[in-house]
Order: structure tokens, then sequence, then C-alpha cells
């Protein structure tokens, strides 16, 4: 019936979504111990040449000794340091926070990402003395950036640039699955997708392929969690005169939008009706 | 149809240039397809204007239909009019949820209760921005149609940009019909003027190409690799100093385009310092000047004083805290205190 099914397609979000996360902590563990090899065969170069002048001392100066089994040179380690501290900015450049001092503060980077498509990135500057404040940022007017420095600048700046960190993606992925339905399932939306600034409401009319071609459903989205970005009321409905049917689908799709991106409900709509046909 | 709006159409026509009058009517959507082919848009436009009259009339269009062409004519060319910003605040911290139909509703109803004679006609486009036109007249005339007040609104942001007509008396109604609408509590007015709204609200939003240290920056020597010259004979003497400038004015200004502004002005009451000896001034009152910098567009000229050689950088903080600071009027005033100099009020 309608509701194994939905539990099934549950399932299949948690199960997805765990892997995401599974991955990513993956290939940062990677990344990390791909740098420690790096570190340890330098060493190990190193000691390796120790090893090797401490044995031409014992048996004499016999034979030419040879540039690349000396203590390796100035400019091989400042190259190897260079390599060190641009794998170090690569795996923090993948965790979506860095950070650059400047002359007076630091200067946050947070980059906002979905499911591997990078978006914008924002930059917060901050001063350090007298005491920790706002400099400059390119933080969009609508994201609540004074309520969140006002709470936790001062105090921790890892839980304030967290937070905001959260914010800044959960509206970059809400932008990302209204702009993603607008462009690419525009046959199935009727008239236009009402929005607001933070993508924290959407109203839309549409219709699934197949199904309902004159009855259109019309879903209003709310996402009261500004830094969650599946939403937290989903409400479809359909007209009146609409078989019972119908109004059973519309209750599944409020479901289905309540769990499942925007862009990858509309996606399971046309599967679905490929399955029918 | 009222010839009153038989002749608002006929001059918010004639102010459209000849080239815009068909792709602008056929924004409006009232008059269809069919209607438009039967119009020559290569006559005067005297002419034109008279057919599009005439289409209106067997379409009985409305003064509210009027008012939508007059809405898309000032969205095209927003700086045929000069833009103030108004900061709105509020103390509650809940999440916004804004929705249009409410914010519509609740506007629409403030004013009408205050004032029966006003025309409203909103507008939502896809940046979010929502424009609203407001015709007003009195309890014993009508509206006045040719002096409208245009406010353009971002959901969730607490700036409002209006361009008043010259009936100033309406200004708290409106501005209260806004607060109430948007759920804040209070609104005022900020010391920032333009007829550029884009770049009002680029300044505002802080959309302006500000600078900011990554992990890598890109150095202005590299930028400006200026080809040696072909000319041996030439020797720049100050290249080091010229380097310099150059460095400064990109801390300052950046890579990308300024805002556009017109002007900025500096109301000075500060005292005049002279030389005890001159005694110019007996009395020992502020030196009341006013001083204003106008250009076509401001702070591109700012930033090309000092490559120019016209000025020293780096520039005076005051005309480079304009974009910083969202304000192109200051009012400069005696400091009082430990530090010497003047300071800006706020």
């Amino acid at each position: 019936g309608v509701f194994t099914h939905l539990e099934r397609l549950e399932a299949q979000a948690h199960e997805a979504g765990r892997k995401q996360e599974e991955k990513e902590q993956q290939e940062e563990k990677l990344a990390r111990l791909k740098e420690r090899v790096e570190e340890l065969r330098t060493q190990r170069d190193k000691l390796q040449a120790k090893v090797d002048l401490q044995q031409k001392g014992q048996t004499g100066r016999k034979g030419i000794i040879e540039s690349g089994t000396t203590e390796p040179s100035a400019g091989a380690v400042l190259e190897w340091k260079i390599r060190r501290l641009q794998g170090m900015l690569q795996a923090f450049y993948l965790t979506g926070i860095s950070a650059k001092l400047t002359k007076r503060g630091v200067c946050f980077s947070i980059s906002t990402a979905y499911e591997g498509t990078y978006l914008d990135s924002y930059y917060l500057d901050l001063l350090i003395r007298p005491e920790v404040q706002i400099h400059h940022h390119s933080v969009p007017i609508f994201i609540p950036l004074e309520q969140i420095t006002k709470r936790y600048l001062k105090t921790d700046i890892r839980r304030c640039l967290s937070v905001l960190s959260d914010h800044l993606n959960a509206y970059a992925r809400r932008k990302y699955q209204a702009d993603q339905l607008q462009e690419h399932f525009s046959d199935q939306l009727e008239g236009t997708l009402q929005r607001n600034s933070l993508c924290n409401l959407l109203v839309f009319n549409y219709k699934v392929p197949g199904e309902g071609k004159t009855f259109p459903f019309n879903a209003r989205l709310i996402y009261r969690d500004l830094c969650c970005s599946l939403p937290t009321e989903a409400v479809v409905s359909c007209t009146e005169k609409a078989p019972e049917s119908l109004q059973e689908t519309a209750a599944a799709h409020s479901e289905l939008f309540r769990h499942l991106a925007l862009h990858k409900a509309f996606c399971s709509f046309s599967r679905a009706e490929e399955r029918e046909d | 149809m009222d010839e009153t709006v038989a002749e608002y159409i006929r001059r918010t026509v004639l102010k459209i240039p000849r080239d815009e009058i068909k792709s602008m009517l056929q924004k409006w959507g009232f008059l269809s397809e069919a209607e438009l082919q039967t119009i020559n848009f290569h006559q005067i436009k005297d002419n034109i204007s008279q057919e599009v009259v005439q289409l209106c009339e067997e379409n009985s269009a409305d003064i509210k239909q009027a008012a939508v062409l007059d809405i898309i004519y000032n969205h095209i060319y927003p700086n045929k009019r000069m833009w103030s910003v108004y900061q709105m605040k509020k103390t509650g911290e809940e999440p916004e949820i804004f929705d249009f139909q409410s914010f519509k509703k609740k506007f629409k109803r403030r004013l009408l209760s205050a004032l029966e004679n006003v025309t409203i006609n909103f507008r939502e486009y896809e940046d979010n921005a929502i424009w609203i036109r407001i015709a007003w007249g009195t309890p014993y005339t009508k509206p006045n149609q040719y002096k409208p007040s245009y406010v353009v609104y971002h959901s969730q942001t607490p700036y409002v940009f209006i361009s008043a007509s010259v009936l100033k008396s309406n200004m708290p109604l409106l501005c209260q019909a806004l607060v109430i609408a948007s759920s804040y509590h209070d609104i005022q007015e900020m010391e920032l003027r333009s007829r550029s709204l884009n770049s009002l609200k680029d300044i505002v939003f802080k959309r302006y190409n500000q600078n900011f240290k990554t992990y890598c920056p890109r150095p202005p020597q590299e930028r400006n690799a200026e080809p040696e010259s072909a000319d041996l004979r030439i020797i720049h003497e100050n290249r080091s100093e010229k380097e310099r400038i150059e460095r400064v004015t990109w801390e300052i200004f950046g890579d990308g385009p300024q805002p556009q502004l017109e002007f900025a002005q500096y109301k000075l009451e500060t005292m005049f310092k002279s030389d005890p000896k001159m005694e110019v001034l007996d009395k020992k009152e502020p030196f009341r000047c006013l001083v204003k910098f106008s250009s076509p567009h401001l702070l591109e000229s700012l930033r090309s004083l000092a490559p120019a050689g016209l000025a020293d950088a780096p520039l005076s903080p005051l005309l480079t805290c304009i974009t910083q600071k969202a304000r192109n009027n200051f009012k400069i005033k005696e400091k009082r205190g430990f530090f010497p100099g003047s300071f800006v009020s706020p």
C-alpha cells in the first residue's frame, strides 16, 4: 500500500544520507592519511640520509658524495612545507570553513555545497582588537547574522561559525532545490513558483505526469527551521471536486516533500510514472 | 473608459522611447498580441499613443491596469527617480516566514483605513523584489496619478527603498503601513540617496565587490602587467611610488565596479582653525559650511584620484567609508574628548 511504499522511500532516504556521510568521512580520512604518508616519507628520507652520512663517515671519505644523499637542501624543505600547507588548506576547504590571518584579525570564508555541487562562498572579516567584532562581511542581508553573532561571537567563535555555516548552507540548499525545480520541472509547474528571499516559504501549483491532468495540486512548503533544508510543514491540497484517490496522493506527496529534497521528489514522480507504464 | 485614464495611458506611452514601446506593452499584457500587431510602431509617438489609447478603450481599461504600465516603465527606468533608503528595526527574534499575500493585505488595509482615495498596485519580480505603487488623494479629491510614490522591498530584509512623490505629508502613513505589513517595529530614514536604485541595493545588501583575504589573493602587481614601454627612452622615475599608490587604492576599493552614487555631502560644524594672530573670527562659534562632491559616478572618480596624481593615497577615511557606512550625507562636529580632530556623528 501507500504506507509501505512511503516507509520504503523513507528508509531509502535515510540510507542515502548515511552513505553520503560515510563517504564524506572516508574522503576526509583519506586526505589526512595521504598527508601523513607524505610526512612519514620525508621523515624516512631524512633518516635514511642521516644513516648514509654516518656510514660514509665511518668508512672514510670514499667515493663521490652525491648531493642527493646529503641533508635535503633548503629548497627541497621549503617545497615540502608548501605542499604540506596546500594539502592542509585543501583538507580545510573540504570542510567548508577556512580562514586567513589579516593585519588586524582573521578572515573566515564559509563555502556552501549541496551533495557535491559547490555553491557560493561567503566571507566574514573579523577584527581581534580591542575585542572580537565584525569588520565587514558578505553574508546576505536576510540571514540573521546579527542575532547569531550577538549570541556567540565574543564567547565561542567556533560555535558562531558553525551556526552561521548551518544557516548559510541550509539557505543555499533551499535555494538550489527551488532553482532546480524551476529549471528542470517547469513543464509540471503551473503558474509561477512563489518564494521569498530566504526560500523558506514556497507555494506552487503542479501536476504529476499521467495523473491529475485536470486536477493540479497546490503545495505550500514552510521551512520553519532556518538551519534545515527540508520543510517542517508541507501542505498539499487539490480541489474538492477531485476523486478520492487524488486526495490520497496529495497526502502521500505531503509526506514525501517533508523527507525528500524538492527536485528529487519531482524526479521520483517521473520515475513512478515510467514504472506504471 | 474614463477620460482621465485615457489621458494617463496616453502620457505614459509618450514617456517610453519609441523602440521600447512594443516590448513594454507586451510585458504589460493588457492588450493581446493580435491587437498589438495592428499598431504601427514606426510612426511618430503621438500617433502610436493615440492608437494604444483607442485599443485600451475598446478593452475598457481602468486606472489600476494603467498603473501597472507605469510600474513596468519605472522598473525598467528606475534612474529617472531619486531613491532614499529606509531601515526598519524589529525587536523580536522569531524566524520570519514572509508571506506575500499577507503582506499585501496588511499594507492595503492600513492605507485604506486611513485614506479612502488611494490607488495601490503591487508587482513581484524574479529577484524577490516587491514593487509598490501608491497614488495619493485626499478625502475630497481623487488620487493624483502623476505624482505616485514608489516602494521597493525585498522580503525578509530590513531595508526599504522609497521614491516619494513631492507630497511629503503622506510619508508617515506610508512608513507606518510598511512597518505593520512587514511585522517590524520601527522605521528610520538612512542618510543614503541616489538615482541608481541598483547601486543603493548593492551598498546596503553588501553585494559590491569587497576585498576579502582568502588564501589565494591576487596582488595588483600581477594584474596590471604593463608591457614594458616600447620606447626605452622613457624612464619611470616614480615607479615604486606609483606601485604603492596602486596597492593602497586596491586595498581600499578592491577590484570590481563601484556602486554608482551622484554625490556625497558633508555638513561641517567645526571650528575654524586659523593662525591665532590672524583673528579672523572673534567669536568661538563653529564655522558652518557645506561641502558637496558631485559626479556622474562619484566612487569611480574617487578611486581614480590617487592614481591620477590628483590626491594623496590613502584618501581621507571620510571619503572611503561611504560604502562601508552606507551613507552619503554626513554631519561633522567638533570632537570634545581625548582625540583631536573631528568625528562623524552617527
